[in-house]
């Protein structure tokens, strides 16, 4: 059988991965050891588990690595990794626009910024909707490759049923970003 | 500190009283959010959302509940620190959480960072098992676990810390194992995976069908329910498990915010038709209200005292 | 109090709760008609390629909680609902396979085989009639199943299992979870290792949150729904919109051949087909009953045991040419799938597939019910409120059952307009939907980024054919483990052996590594 490069990779990669959870961010990061003596009797400590779960991911990575010969392969290709970019890209300015245009707004048009206005018509709305369309309008362009007002549109009615759904019946609910402000 | 407890309880009736005209004087800056420390669904997380929803139709204030679960009330407290505290964020947490817990977490916090606002209800603790087990009494427990090694339930370290007293003070063998939350005990013991274990008022409804027996009160006085069953400090150990449901904000909150949210939880909880009301009277045996001022006193009371007690379990 | 008690208690509870609204003094029961709307909703999805039954669930479920609180009361409505859309879905794949030769749901892949080429040959609403006539059947037959089954299985469990053999019991779920999903051990055990890790991080039983890196934002640890969500469906419209990216051309209109002659479905097709149904929904059902194996694998063995039998009694037309017994077979093995994989779920608390994983998640949500052997406890005195909802919940599945055997036919054979939805518009706007959901249960924006973050770790284990499936059981699974562990390993007085000192509990551990080992001996890479 042919020996198979991108298993091997993925194989090794995740043996390292589990090596260095078990051995350097599980150490550091919890303050119970593996086994513990609590009250003159032995307790389980909180790095046991993850620990187990490290030596899942070892074994899972030795066994691709060294004992599995598939006949296809999978890999991830650069192709994909510059979708995954633009894609994340495309994602964060929504965000950042949903999280942050009401704040801004607010806090140079008005006197005390944006948390009072919080609950207020159109400032409640007013991220959500710009962030929400650009998101689904950045999306639909990334697929179709061309920006198109189709898109645009449909992510404006999107955003605004949301709206409908969420917020209009229930008083308790919070759309983004009113709940970090 | 027992004297400042006691006169805490004291003050029970007096502050939810006084504090009656209050409610009006003071409106929230907007929705307020209500934090919640236990799971949803259970009986701490129902009436966290009752006593809203009781405020709601009462003052028009308006709630919005959320769950910030997890570590005896630990992740709450951090969370709702730096929270702004103009009572437009609380949460609901047990004063264990800004006692003993927040003494052994040493997360850089004392409970002078928070603005302890009012409790609703007291826990009913007892030590409880199933009636299959045919313990009449206490002692009954105590000689089977001379046998062989009895499993014991708890919900919190400081009851695992209680439970280890007990067992040490009684000269009983238990095996102590901790659970999440005191639904997970009474499955636990129910199921037989556990012998005997603590339960806060959910035994209520199984002891009165004669399915579940209260074998000891883990608080400082008996239980309503049980009042023949000895206490702790019958049994030898110098501790209690007394403990409260507690509304707590950031520290700092103006007393008049404090008043005010005091003030309206205490008047729905006690109110008879209210929703709140009738939940905690069935499930935790009425409402205990300690407010503003008595209420701080209280949680760094049980925060001095926590050191105590983690001594005495760890000689 | 009888189990018959129990069983007309969970009745009542569907029936005699909230109403809607009354029609001429006849109340109308909310959960009846929640459980017809999921079903309404969930062909509609079912029918459109894109869109999967656990979509529609994971997009519901804040919203139907937010309508409904939560109080107990709002359980059986709720679970209602996603049972609606479960099987609803299961029954609409079958649209665009038959009539655009475009599975709407994968485990529909077969169902084209066969379905198209009658379609061509002018036989849609025949075949339309066939798929629905086996998939309410083997839908049926499974739900039968479960209802019989899993009562008994929790008692056996709970009166015979004790911690060291219920901690045994989940290793060995998670380890045959992660065996038998996709082709590769190997690749399953390294999703069942990072699901497991991610479950572990800021819990545990000491005050610091462990693996928090010191932040706030990890003190809580992850929240159950951005990770599922995340995985299972951000992951999934990453790489469809990648598909569309590459594609870069718009889908072809499908072509509608005329139809002609007789469409409708007799007593004797029926008979005919019975044989194929019956076999591929035993098949379905066992397969079901175990978690982790997916209606796909299901599918494609009801199907090829059909052909098999098929080919053998010399029948035309052949398998693959048009046979109603091919979409027979596969729509029967796929549909009975549903049913019998909530057996695992409610006598172990163990899911066994995304549709699982979501009525778990529910369950959680609202709180009142814990999926698990203790719901089974036929209390002498007091009535089990679980107990309740758990026969309220088989009510639900069948009266979801009878609205098929009705209405579902007819309902399905109008959607085939959903599969010109164009996709490319469609799942930037389930994106934006799962991620407004996710916000309004936590509100905070760290919640969609987490959901983004493990959206696209999602996408990177759909694209090196890593399954993403174990991963979200075992960190569904991760905390109950660890404390199972905990508590058999204090409650046998600290014994380090504890899973290996009692006989069941050491079988189950030697039966985790045979299932490993046997696994690895025949690696074969799946189409995911």
């Amino acid at each position: 059988m042919r020996f198979d490069r991108a298993n091997l990779a993925l194989g090794l990669g995740c043996v390292a991965l589990a090596l260095l959870v078990a051995l350097i961010w599980i150490p550091m990061d919890s303050t119970t050891g593996l086994i513990e003596k609590v009250r003159r009797r032995m307790t389980i400590g909180d790095a046991l588990a993850p620990t187990l779960a490290a030596g899942f991911l070892l074994l899972g990575g030795m066994l691709l690595a060294l004992a599995e010969r598939p006949k296809t392969v999978r890999r991830l290709s650069l192709k994909n990794l510059a979708f995954l970019l633009m894609l994340i890209v495309i994602l964060a300015v929504a965000f950042t626009l949903m999280r942050w245009l009401g704040p801004v707004l607010a806090g140079t048009l008005t006197e005390g910024g944006y948390r009072p206005l919080r609950d207020t018509v159109p400032w409640k709305y007013l991220g959500f909707l710009v962030g929400g369309t650009a998101m689904v309008a950045g999306l639909t362009a990334l697929a179709e490759r061309r920006m198109t007002w189709r898109g645009v549109l449909i992510g404006l009615a999107a955003a605004l049923a949301l709206i409908a759904v969420y917020d209009l019946p229930f008083d308790d609910l919070l759309l983004p970003p009113n709940g970090d402000v | 500190m027992k004297s400042i407890f006691k006169a805490a309880l004291a003050a029970l009736g007096l502050s939810a009283m006084a504090g009656g005209g209050l409610a009006a004087d003071w409106t929230p800056p907007g929705p307020i959010k209500l934090m919640i420390a236990f799971r949803a669904g259970g009986g701490a997380d129902t009436q966290a959302r009752l006593i809203a929803e009781d405020l709601e139709a009462k003052t028009g204030w308006k709630f919005i509940p959320e769950q910030v679960t997890g570590k005896g009330g630990m992740n709450l407290a951090m969370a709702i620190k730096d929270e702004p505290n103009d009572g437009s964020v609380i949460g609901m947490v047990v004063t264990e959480t800004l006692g003993y817990n927040m003494k052994v977490a040493n997360a850089g916090v004392t409970p002078e960072d928070y603005t302890a606002i009012t409790t609703t209800a007291g826990f009913q603790m007892g030590i409880v098992s199933t009636a299959d087990k045919g313990w009449d009494s206490f002692d009954d427990m105590i000689a089977a676990s001379k046998e062989a090694p009895l499993r014991f339930g708890v919900m919190s370290p400081k009851l695992a810390d209680i439970a280890y007293l007990l067992g040490e003070a009684q000269n009983a063998q238990f095996n102590i194992v901790q659970v999440r939350g005191g639904k997970a005990v009474l499955n636990g013991v129910n199921a037989g995976d556990m012998d005997v274990g603590f339960m806060a008022g959910i035994q209520s409804k199984g002891v009165a069908a004669g399915d579940l027996v209260n074998l000891a009160s883990a608080l400082s006085e008996p239980l309503k329910q049980t009042p023949d069953a000895p206490t702790l400090a019958d049994l030898g150990v110098p501790f209690d498990a007394d403990g409260y449901f507690l509304m707590i904000g950031p520290g700092g909150m103006p007393t008049e915010a404090r008043d005010a949210l005091a003030a309206a939880i205490g008047e729905v909880i006690t109110t008879d038709g209210m929703k709140s009301n009738g939940m905690i009277n069935k499930a935790f045996g009425g409402a205990a209200v300690i407010a503003g001022d008595d209420a701080q006193a209280l949680v760094e009371g049980s925060f001095a005292a926590a050191g105590q007690l983690l001594e005495a379990a760890s000689e | 109090m009888g189990w018959l008690y129990y069983v007309w208690l969970g009745i009542l509870a569907v029936f005699q709760g909230p109403e809607l609204l009354t029609v001429f003094g006849l109340p109308i029961p909310m959960t009846l008609a929640m459980v017809a709307a999921g079903f309404l909703l969930g062909i509609a999805v079912g029918s459109t390629p894109g869109l999967a039954g656990p979509m529609a669930m994971a997009i519901a479920l804040p919203i139907l909680i937010s309508v409904f609180g939560f109080s107990p009361d709002a359980l059986l409505p709720v679970f209602g609902f996603l049972i609606g859309i479960m099987k609803g879905a299961t029954l609409g794949g079958a649209v665009p396979a038959i009539l655009f030769n475009t599975p709407g749901t994968p485990d529909a892949y077969m169902t084209t085989l066969d379905g198209y080429p009658m379609t061509q040959n002018g036989q849609a609403k025949k075949a339309l009639r066939v798929a629905h006539f086996s998939s309410a059947s083997g839908d049926t037959f499974s739900d039968i199943v479960l209802i019989v089954c899993a009562p008994f299985l929790a008692v056996l469990v709970e009166r015979y299992l004790d911690l060291p053999e219920k901690t045994a019991l989940l290793i060995l779920s998670l380890a045959f979870i992660a065996s038998v999903i996709g082709g590769s051990v190997g690749k399953g055990l390294i999703s069942l290792g990072l699901g497991l890790i991610a479950a572990y991080v800021g819990t545990g039983e000491d005050f610091y949150p462990r693996l928090s890196l010191g932040t706030e934002t990890l003190a809580q640890g992850f929240p159950i729904a951005a990770v599922v969500l995340g995985v299972l469906i951000v992951g999934e419209v990453f790489k469809s919109l990648e598909d569309l990216w590459t594609e870069a051309r718009y889908r072809r209109t499908p072509q509608e051949t005329p139809q002609s002659g007789d469409q409708s479905l007799h007593w004797a097709d029926m008979r005919r087909l019975f044989p194929y149904v019956a076999r591929s929904a035993v098949i379905g059902t066992m397969i079901g009953a175990l978690p982790g194996i997916g209606s796909t694998l299901a599918a494609t063995l009801g199907y090829t045991t059909g052909r098999a039998r098929h080919a053998k009694s010399g029948a035309s037309p052949r398998f693959g040419k048009g046979a109603a017994e091919g979409i027979a077979a596969t729509e029967a093995a796929n549909s009975s799938v549903s049913g019998a994989n909530l057996i695992p779920v409610l006598s172990l608390g163990i899911p066994g597939n995304a549709a699982a994983v979501f009525l778990i998640l529910a369950a959680d949500t609202i709180g009142g019910f814990n999926p698990g052997p203790s719901v089974f406890r036929f209390t002498a005195d007091t009535v089990n409120p679980e107990l309740v909802i758990a026969f309220g919940l088989f009510t639900c599945m069948m009266i979801a059952n009878l609205l098929n055997w009705t209405i579902g036919g007819a309902f399905m054979r109008s959607m085939g307009f959903m599969s010109r939805i164009p996709k490319q518009l469609l799942l930037p706007v389930v994106l934006l939907l799962t991620l407004s959901s996710i916000y309004v249960q936590e509100t905070r924006m760290e919640a969609i980024w987490f959901t983004v973050g493990f959206g696209v770790l999602g996408y990177i284990m759909r694209r090196l054919g890593i399954s993403p499936l174990p991963f979200v059981i075992a960190f569904i699974l991760g905390g109950k483990l660890e404390e199972t562990g905990r508590q058999a390993f204090a409650a046998t007085g600290g014994d380090a052996f504890f899973l290996l000192n009692s006989p069941v509990a050491a079988l189950f551990v030697a039966l985790s590594a045979i299932v490993i080992l046997l696994s690895l001996r025949k690696p074969k890479e799946h189409r995911s």
